[in-house]
């Protein structure tokens, strides 16, 4: 159990004030804590002589532990002889299969190489003075609502994160403490079929956009 | 024996991938178990299985269904919530083949669904998709279309005011960049009708893609989302 202090307390037992300097309702509790610094046993420790035995007899136990032993046995390299039994068909077919993998591989078309950038960075804001968490959920993150934390900017209730996100339409709406899902009050909003509404933004390669 | 097992694993193993396309369910399977009542997983597989089979994109349905449990939905109600996006793919497909687009891409499919979701029909859809040729990439125009409607402005207008800037040659970028011009105009005051009708009065007559100077200060009314990238 801990026992938190006034900071001038805390200075008396540094020894940056006395109790002369504390304020008057203040003297009390510096006494009950001088006696209490006064009482800690400051004699030097004396270790017991078999201190040192148990210790070592402690290692000697890990070092002979079971999974030590196993680890040892997978660890160590050792020779092994593998002699297989085939049918020249079963070579032959496999062989085959390798080869129309590979082939398969080599001839699937390429994806096709992005003109532009596919990603775009959107950032976030909702102002929630009340709120004691804000997240965003939408299209773009699967709409899991512990992914995208906003940040509050300071003590006047905006809340705000900057998320990278595909190029095209997104929905979304912030969730507050975890429970109330808000839509964005200063995005267009579309009916999200479950009686509440959504927000939209588009995420286009020039930036995002209300769209 | 053992040698002659290798051999057909080999094979079946090079062989399956190629001739099983249902394997893309349990894909499906794999991103929801853990993460959704077992029997959502299920159910949701089958839905994620037909459209699949005919040619629908399967992402989309993915992420309804972790949207859904993420914010605590009823399974029953999840499932509903799939069924009908997975109907309005459908719709949406539909309406891009209409258009003349016999292979619509997943993103054109995933955002004429979107659309439709935002209060767009399909007329609106299988229209925009009309005019959206040659840089105009129909997924794109229909994000944007989605993206006006949600502002509030009405589907014919925001129609209107995206024809007019294709078909003065305004590019990409411009239509890109309608959504935040119709909010710049509502923070000034105007609702988004009135913003949507000023922009496709004027949306001719300007030569530059950049937003009108009659706007100052936008970039730090919109400087909630990023404006920078890699």
């Amino acid at each position: 159990m801990t026992k938190s202090y006034q900071p001038e307390i805390k200075r008396l037992l540094d020894g940056e004030l006395s109790l002369a300097d504390l304020a008057p309702e203040l003297r009390a509790e510096g006494e009950e804590a001088l006696r209490l610094l006064a009482a800690v046993d400051r004699a030097p420790v004396t270790l017991p002589p078999s201190l040192d035995a148990r210790v070592m007899q402690s290692v000697r136990q890990h070092a002979g532990s079971p999974a030590r032993r196993l680890w040892r046995r997978l660890a160590a390299p050792r020779e092994v002889e593998l002699r297989l039994r085939v049918r020249p068909w079963a070579v032959l077919g496999g062989s085959l299969a390798v080869a129309a993998a590979l082939l398969l591989l080599l001839a699937r078309p390429q994806a096709p190489v992005p003109s532009g950038p596919n990603v775009a960075f959107v950032r976030f804001v909702l102002y929630a003075p009340d709120a004691k968490r804000v997240t965003v959920a939408g299209t773009f993150n699967q709409w899991d609502q512990n992914a995208a934390p906003l940040t509050p900017t300071g003590k006047d209730g905006v809340w705000v994160t900057t998320l990278e996100v595909p190029v095209g339409q997104h929905q979304y709406a912030f969730v507050v403490d975890g429970q109330r899902w808000v839509p964005d009050p200063a995005a267009p909003g579309v009916d999200d079929g479950f009686g509440r509404r959504n927000s939209i933004v588009a995420a286009t390669a020039p930036g995002a956009r209300i769209l | 024996m053992r040698v002659r097992a290798l051999v057909v694993a080999i094979v079946l193993g090079l062989v399956s991938p190629r001739l099983l396309p249902g394997l893309a369910a349990q894909d499906v399977a794999a991103r929801l178990t853990g993460r959704v009542p077992p029997e959502v997983v299920t159910t949701v597989n089958g839905i994620a299985q037909d459209a699949a089979g005919r040619g629908l994109p399967v992402e989309p349905l993915i992420q309804k269904t972790l949207e859904g449990s993420a914010k605590g939905v009823p399974a029953d109600r999840v499932i509903a919530a799939v069924r009908t996006l997975a109907s309005r793919l459908d719709e949406s497909r539909t309406a891009l083949r209409d258009a003349g687009i016999p292979a619509p891409s997943p993103a054109a499919v995933e955002g004429g669904a979107d659309a439709l979701n935002a209060g767009l029909n399909a007329s609106h859809v299988r229209d925009l998709a009309r005019i959206s040729r040659g840089p105009y990439d129909p997924a794109v125009t229909l994000r944007v279309a989605t993206t006006l409607t949600a502002l509030g402005v009405p589907a014919q207008r925001g129609l209107r005011l995206m024809e007019r800037r294709i078909q003065a040659g305004r590019g990409p970028n411009d239509l890109l960049d309608l959504p935040n011009e119709v909010q710049v105009d509502m923070a000034h005051g105007a609702s988004a009708a009135q913003a949507a009708e000023a922009l496709e009065t004027g949306a001719g007559d300007r030569d530059q893609p950049e937003r009108p100077e009659a706007h100052p200060g936008q970039e730090g009314e919109h400087g909630q989302h990023g404006d920078h990238r890699d």
